[in-house]
């Protein structure tokens, strides 16, 4: 019986039992945030993929020949798998942007002390994001998973087709463009990185990215292009005041991720294609002193994407380019008039005449980059530019311009590319596949998601770089 | 009563004799007869002593009724009555079953006893090698056992015993020293492990005194370790410390340790081409431009061109190099020879120096025994201004209050300091990024040396654009003594861990110990890069803090319940709390003053430290029971139920359990006289183990504000509030056997183990929003083979030979991971190589892009090059070796004794990232010389140059189509390597001075000195110019050299006293 007193103390500790739960509860991470913290996040998100020259994350400013590399060419010719870039982007699109602007939307539509109009702002931006999004997802890929995907209850979900997709997101702008309400209060300036919680100017981006959406299907389905055209070509940017891009800060960690490779990174093998350059010097455009600095002679010259360069004959990302505090420009005036001079040469009713708002388009890129009025007219006046005189269709007149001047937005530069299939530009030297209509599917899909990823790549024709998206038909 | 008078009064008598001395004489012989020379007699509980003549005799002069204590290598110590007359006959050591082992919670028991496997090393084998790391020093001596690490200084050890359990957790055993868990957490980053850079700050194990450890007991099973709870189910490292004998005694050692590397590891250059990745650039693969102001053009080096694939070098040719851009060089503005380099970059290694100094006090006297030892080690590395420097404090007491009540404490103190480990992976501050993948054959690296040290200046052959001001910078690489100098990082780590106990002897069969321990420790890691460094100047401080409290109340039971059965049965509670807690912050942008490392110092806005704090708690109950039947049968069973905070609330409790039994069967095979013992064991044991800390409930990941606007993410992997805790099972059987006197003798053990229900990040579709989820799911199985043998092939008066053998098989399976999630990316390297989880594969595959196939044949494009897959997730290698083992000899004759260990791994491969970029840069000797025509292998095509890549065309004929050699690139597939090897691991050659002269001289008990090698020899290996066994880091992501260190080979000298 004595021997019951030593298993006491035992019984008392064991019953000294209290809640333990607490020790993991997260005391340094917050349980509740803001929507706005996500919803600005998503935003940056999108914006540092877009903008990056990063060989980690965004390549395409090798694809669409506008840059060449001194010395390292696997990216310039087309290995997009070493690096798992289609994961990369993939992952940033629907990790890094989609689930923030999503959690932001559940968050606002949640709240109970949100003015109903300014929740009806805030959500109409949110889902701006992601339509915006999404259609990068699209052109990137072609079908994606998009009516199960950011589902907590499917981990593994299927792919939608493209096109259906597509005619769904520009429903999503039809529906956000009246929703929104200059009248009231969107995100606050400060959260709102893209139009400073101007709301007129999300009017005219959603306007602007309903027509990109349209034109980007127009060769598939003309009468809902033509439609939607239409309809927003006139409540869409009408000038560079409303240009829809973020402004990188002085800083870092926020300065344009170019600053950081180019200029805290030392980099000195970014070099002009001479693709590009040659375009821009043969035409005098005033473009070339903004696009690129001088080679170590001061002159200009570009290299061959694909083969090693000599970094101090050739010209690199201009000053402006590589600032700290250098925009990206989600979309803008020039854009939304080369959409504007393409829908007046398919028959659609926009007012104004193509020449006149392919002239407005260029004229906007020069000043957008810095040139000045006169610069831009006497640019246009040349007989190769002007667009009576210029050689070629309109699909080519127009190509090639938005071409030179998508400069610096190399993943809309590969999209128009792709659409207007000029200017013609040669396979890089040592290519290791066909010019890439788009990117495969990322290893991750096809490892966690084998039985979805197997459905889409046989219903868009083959898992390849090579494969076509739905759009791009003709 | 008369007779009670008698007796007493002969007792009194006794005593009274008890004080005077006497001299008595005797003989020392084995079982057979046969006199053991040399044996050490001692007075029990004084420094009196001597030892046995040839035949066997002694003679000592003893006080009355003393007990002589009587040693000698190979048997047992045994005491004898001290009588004249005495024929003391000592036992043969038998290793095997004799050993009184210390298994779970420190219970002694008989290795007869013991249902499950247990391996028990002496500490002497572990710190006679002087390595400082005593995990490190026990690769190749346990079986079941795998170590591997890497030949950076100070580095990690990676422990794991029978294979990696746990997809994506802890796989590393648990240590315990002397019942304490001592945490042994792998702080290196996750980019540190997989490559990407940072510095191996090395592992806690290693603040474990070697010098103090009596012996090592290696628990492999979870039947052996359930008592430990969870993290036990790695299996248990568990040491137990010296205890202080009888007497006073002081043991002093001091040695000295030189390494140097091995060069059968390190990269061999060819010495025909220099800079450059083509022969075109401005003129004949040179820039071309004025440098001595001449007005004509001037052949310069293509310095920012890290790759030898440029022009033939030409001693008349006179070329601008590196140093015509350095003003202090007096080779400034001239031009020189188009030459290779005279010194490679293996002269940059220099000879490293340790030294090793320890003293060990102990002392006990009727109630009290105290022991207290400092060590202290200061080693230098192979790469210039590197140290690590280890100062490890014990202290050791006990006290016997009353007859039942002891009272313990323990306390172990150790401060590491590091200044400049070597920088890893892919990263310029490991220089071996450079000298094994991006390099010029034309750099002289002693021309290097001396151009920093002209003017400490940051003068690199790699300008980033000689013919500019401005370009005169760093393009990739600084200067490697630059790097080594101003780039250091320093760091600190402190821990104190320790106990106090009481013990209570209630009755002869029942005690209770009560205990608290304490584990604690602080770290601050410091990097920095230097302003003029290439890239942007930095300083960023790391400062951790892991503290543990162990709360234990064990009573233990042991009582005869007949005459045949013996019932020994324990309860407890074990209480844990924990802590991890750390701040991490930086510079940003820069560094405003130079050479100044704080972080107000930064050029930018410092942004936000990010802070952890992760408290847990477990409490957990146990009991066990063992049964004895008549010495040789046993049969164990234990239970424990944890509640672990890291799991959600209604589900964060789980029992597990172990039943074992053993039979001796030796005991019924009297007869067979060649059988020195024999036993058979079996068990069965369940782990379970919780989550990890903040897998339960979600929370949003700070983001630094963008200007005004504030930031905050969703965390990239899910967490989840279903969660149940997961579960290993184990299954052993086991035989032990010893023959001839225990001259042979063997243990074997079979073992399956499943680890299921993991709690595991499953990857998902990131179309989810994430990357993975926090789920139930997952097994991974684990089944081999682990022998361990021992033999003495000769044994005479003088001469004993002993061999021990241990070798461990094991196989490993990842048998189910969730839903059509088929694979676990555990990490990614560069050139798209990965290492994984792959649902039906070994744990540990190398994913990355192959060369298609045709006929089984490597598939050639029309083009010449290969045709390769566009996936990269091709499963190329497999981690696993096929299995390891280490033999380990020792040979005596007379007082000098030599002691060898082969260390062999089979198989298991690794991907080198070294290999795959020389492709590009033609820095190895095999990639110049000649091809099949007889020509140099790099003219051009028309001059008769390139190579016909072995393979066939789509059409299946072979491949004729010659390339130019620095045209085509080679999948990763291709730079796998087997990472098998046979080293001689130690080499100890070790002199005691004979007992005799020890004893004249009244001061010392024994004086050793013995000659020591580590690593001298790589007996073979498959992998041209590296080490197959080298690492990045411990951890589970293993098999990938990027910037691969050199094997150092150690050889000192250690002298060691014992007073």
């Amino acid at each position: 019986m004595k021997h019951f007193k030593i298993l006491f103390p035992i019984l008392v500790l064991a019953a000294c039992t209290k809640d333990i739960s607490s020790y993991n509860e997260q005391t340094k991470k917050p349980a509740n945030v803001p929507a706005a913290t996500l919803f600005s996040n998503a935003v940056r998100n999108i914006s540092d993929g877009l903008a990056n020259a990063s060989v980690n994350v965004n390549v395409f400013r090798f694809t669409v020949k506008h840059w060449a590399m001194a010395t390292y060419q696997d990216e310039a010719q087309y290995d997009f798998t070493v690096r798992a870039i289609p994961d990369a982007w993939w992952a940033r699109m629907y990790r890094d942007v989609l689930n923030d602007l999503d959690e932001s939307s559940r968050l606002i539509e949640a709240s109970s002390t949100l003015d109903e109009d300014v929740k009806a702002n805030q959500l109409a931006q949110s889902d701006l994001m992601q339509v915006f999004t999404y259609s990068i997802l699209v052109n990137t890929f072609g079908n994606v998973p998009y009516s199960q995907a950011l589902d907590n209850s499917i981990l593994f979900p299927t792919y939608d087709d493209a096109a259906a997709i597509y005619s769904d997101l520009l429903a999503r702008v039809t529906s956000d463009i009246s929703r929104l309400n200059p009248s009231a209060a969107g995100f606050s300036s400060t959260q709102d990185l893209v139009c400073q919680g101007n709301i007129n100017k999300w009017i005219a981006f959603a306007n602007s990215l309903k027509i990109r959406l349209a034109m980007t299907i127009a060769d598939v389905d003309n009468s809902a292009a033509k439609a939607a055209v239409e309809s927003s070509a006139g409540n869409a940017i009408s000038s560079a005041d409303e240009n829809a891009m973020i402004t990188y800060l002085d800083a870092s960690p926020n300065t344009n991720p170019l600053y950081a490779d180019i200029v805290l990174g030392g980099r000195n093998d970014y070099l002009a294609a001479e693709d590009l350059m040659n375009q821009l010097i043969n035409k005098t455009d005033p473009r070339k002193t903004k696009y690129f600095g001088p080679n170590n002679d001061g002159g200009y010259a570009g290299g061959v994407v694909g083969k090693v360069n000599t970094a101090s004959e050739m010209s690199k990302p201009s000053s402006i380019v590589s600032a700290a505090n250098a925009p990206y420009l989600f979309l803008d005036y020039s854009e939304t008039e080369f959409y504007l001079a393409e829908a007046i040469e398919r028959g659609y009713n926009v007012g104004g005449t193509a020449a006149s708002h392919y002239a407005n388009a260029i004229k906007a890129s020069i000043r957008y980059w810095g040139g000045t009025e006169d610069e831009a007219n006497s640019y246009l006046a040349r007989t190769d530019v002007n667009y009576a005189t210029a050689t070629g269709n309109w699909k080519q007149k127009i190509g090639l311009q938005k071409w030179i001047a998508l400069y610096n937005r190399p993943y809309e530069a590969w999209t128009e590319l792709r659409r207007f299939d000029y200017p013609v530009l040669s396979l890089p030297v040592g290519a290791v596949s066909g010019f890439p209509n788009r990117l495969t599917y990322p290893a991750n899909e096809q490892q966690t998601n084998g039985g979805s990823y197997t459905q889409a790549a046989a219903a868009i024709g083959g898992d390849k770089v090579e494969t076509k998206l739905f759009w791009d038909v003709n | 009563m008369r007779k009670l008078l008698l007796i007493m009064g002969f007792i009194m008598s006794l005593s009274f004799l008890n004080a005077q001395k006497l001299t008595i004489t005797g003989k020392v012989t084995d079982l057979s007869g046969a006199a053991i020379a040399g044996a050490t007699i001692k007075e029990k509980g004084t420094s009196n002593g001597t030892t046995a003549a040839n035949d066997g005799s002694f003679t000592i002069t003893v006080s009355e009724g003393a007990f002589l204590v009587i040693s000698a290598i190979g048997f047992t110590e045994q005491e004898f009555e001290a009588k004249s007359g005495l024929n003391a006959v000592l036992q043969a050591e038998n290793k095997l079953l004799d050993e009184v082992v210390v298994t779970a919670l420190g219970i002694k028991r008989n290795k007869n006893s013991l249902p499950y496997a247990a391996q028990q090393v002496n500490g002497e084998d572990v710190s006679r090698i002087r390595t400082g790391n005593a995990a490190a020093a026990l690769s190749g001596k346990v079986s079941g056992l795998e170590i591997r690490q890497g030949n950076s200084i100070g580095g990690s050890t990676n422990i794991v015993i029978r294979g990696s359990k746990s997809l994506t957790g802890n796989n590393q055993a648990l240590f315990v020293v002397d019942g304490v868990p001592v945490d042994n957490t792998i702080n290196n980053s996750s980019n540190q492990q997989r490559g990407a850079g940072g510095y191996d700050y090395g592992n806690a194990a290693a603040d474990i005194n070697p010098d103090d450890i009596e012996t090592i007991n290696v628990l492999k099973g979870a039947a052996a370790t359930a008592l430990y709870g969870s993290r036990a189910a790695n299996g248990v490292v568990m040491i137990t410390t010296k205890t202080a004998k009888r007497g006073l005694g002081i043991t002093v050692n001091s040695g000295v340790t030189i390494g140097t590397i091995d060069k059968s590891t390190f990269p061999k250059y060819q010495k025909e081409y220099g800079a450059g990745y083509e022969t075109v650039y401005q003129k004949d693969g040179f820039f071309y431009f004025d440098v001595d102001g001449d007005g004509e053009k001037d052949l310069v080096v293509p310095t920012s061109e890290d790759a030898s694939f440029g022009a033939k070098f030409n001693p008349d040719l006179m070329v601008y190099h590196w140093d015509a851009f350095d003003p202090a060089s007096p080779n400034y503005k001239k031009a020189r020879p188009w030459v290779a380099a005279q010194n490679s970059p293996e002269t940059f290694y220099e000879t490293g120096v340790s030294t090793n100094n320890s003293i060990m006090l102990d002392a006990a006297g009727d109630k009290t025994t105290v022991k207290l030892g400092y060590t202290r080690n200061d080693e230098t590395g192979v790469l210039p201004n590197s140290r690590v420097t280890k100062n490890i404090v014990n202290f050791g007491l006990s006290y016997k209050v009353t007859q039942r009540l002891t009272a313990s404490a323990s306390v172990n103190y150790s401060k590491i300091d590091g200044k400049g480990r070597y920088g890893t992976g892919y990263s310029g501050l490991n220089v071996n990024q450079s000298f094994r993948q991006w390099y010029q054959t034309n750099v002289d690296l002693q021309e290097q040396k001396e151009a920093y040290f002209r003017n400490l200046q940051n003068v690199t052959w790699n300008w980033k654009d000689p013919s500019t001001e401005v370009g005169t910078v760093p393009i990739y690489f600084d200067n490697y003594y630059w790097t080594r100098y101003k780039n250091f990082e320093t760091d600190t780590r402190t821990r104190t861990f320790g106990n106090v106990s009481l013990n209570y002897k209630v009755t002869d069969w029942l005690s209770l110990l009560g205990r608290v321990s304490v584990d604690n420790y602080t770290e601050l890691q410091e990097e920095r890069r230097a302003v003029g460094s290439q890239g942007v100047a930095f300083y960023s401080r790391f400062d951790r803090t892991y503290n543990e409290t162990n709360f234990d109340l064990i009573a233990n039971f042991d009582k005869n319940i007949t005459e045949d059965l013996n019932l020994k049965a324990l309860a407890g509670v074990n209480l844990r709390k924990n802590a991890l807690s750390s701040v991490y912050a930086a510079t940003n942008g820069g560094l405003v003053v130079a050479d100044l490392y704080a972080i107000s110092n930064s050029l930018g806005t410092v942004s936000a430290p990010t802070e952890a704090y992760q408290p847990k708690r477990v409490d957990g109950y146990f009991g066990g029971l063992t049964l004895g039947y008549r010495n040789y049968l046993t049969l164990d069973a234990t239970i424990r139920r944890d509640r672990s905070s890291t799991l959600p609330e209604n589900n964060n409790a789980y029992n597990y359990y172990a039943v074992s039994g053993s039979w001796l069967f030796s005991t019924h095979l009297k007869n067979a006289s060649w059988l020195s013992s024999g036993k058979i064991r079996l068990n069965y044991a369940t782990v379970g183990n919780d989550a990890p800390w903040g897998s339960v409930k979600d929370a949003y990941d700070f983001i630094n504000p963008f200007g005004g606007a504030l930031l905050y993410s969703l965390p990239g992997t899910q967490n989840n509030s279903a969660l149940l805790p997961e579960k290993t099972k184990s299954k052993e059987i086991g035989l032990e056997l010893a023959f001839f006197k225990s001259r042979l003798g063997f243990d074997a053990t079979y073992y399956i183990t499943n680890t299921v229900n993991q709690i595991i990040p499953v990857a998902v579709s990131t179309a989810t929003g994430y990357s993975s989820k926090y789920l139930n799911a997952g097994e991974v199985q684990n089944k081999g083979i682990e022998l361990s043998m021992y033999g003495t092939p000769v044994k005479t008066r003088d001469f004993s030979w002993t061999v021990n053998v241990n070798w461990t098989r094991n196989r490993n399976m990842v048998v189910a991971l969730y839903d059509t999630s088929k694979n676990l990316q555990l990490a990614t390297s560069q050139g798209g190589v990965s290492i994984n989880a792959s649902l039906g594969q070994p744990y540990g595959t190398i994913q990355g892009r192959a060369i298609n196939t045709l006929n089984g044949q490597p598939l050639v494009n029309d083009n010449g090059t290969y045709s390769t897959t566009s996936t990269t997730t091709n499963v190329i290698g497999n981690v696993n070796p096929k299995w390891i083992g280490g033999i380990y000899n020792t040979f005596r004759y007379k007082n000098l004794s030599l002691g060898f260990l082969i260390d062999v791994r089979k198989g298991g491969e690794l991907f080198s990232l070294d290999m795959f970029y020389e492709q590009y840069t033609g820095i190895l000797p095999e990639s110049a010389g000649l091809n099949d025509l007889g020509n140099p292998k790099r003219n051009s095509l028309e001059d008769g140059g390139g190579v016909i890549l072995p393979g066939v065309t789509a059409d299946g004929k072979p491949n004729t189509v010659r390339i130019a050699t620095n045209t085509y690139s080679i999948p990763v597939s291709e730079y796998i390597y087997d990472a098998g090897y046979v080293k001689l691991r130690e080499l100890t050659l070790t002199y005691s001075f004979p007992a005799a002269m020890i004893a004249k001289t009244k001061v010392f008990k024994g004086i050793d000195l013995s000659f020591i090698g580590r690593n001298l020899w790589i007996i073979h290996k498959n992998m041209k110019y590296s080490d197959p066994e080298e690492t990045l880091s411990a951890g589970n992501v293993q098999g990938i050299q990027s910037g691969a260190y050199p094997t150092t080979r150690y050889f000192g000298c250690n002298l060691k006293l014992k007073f």
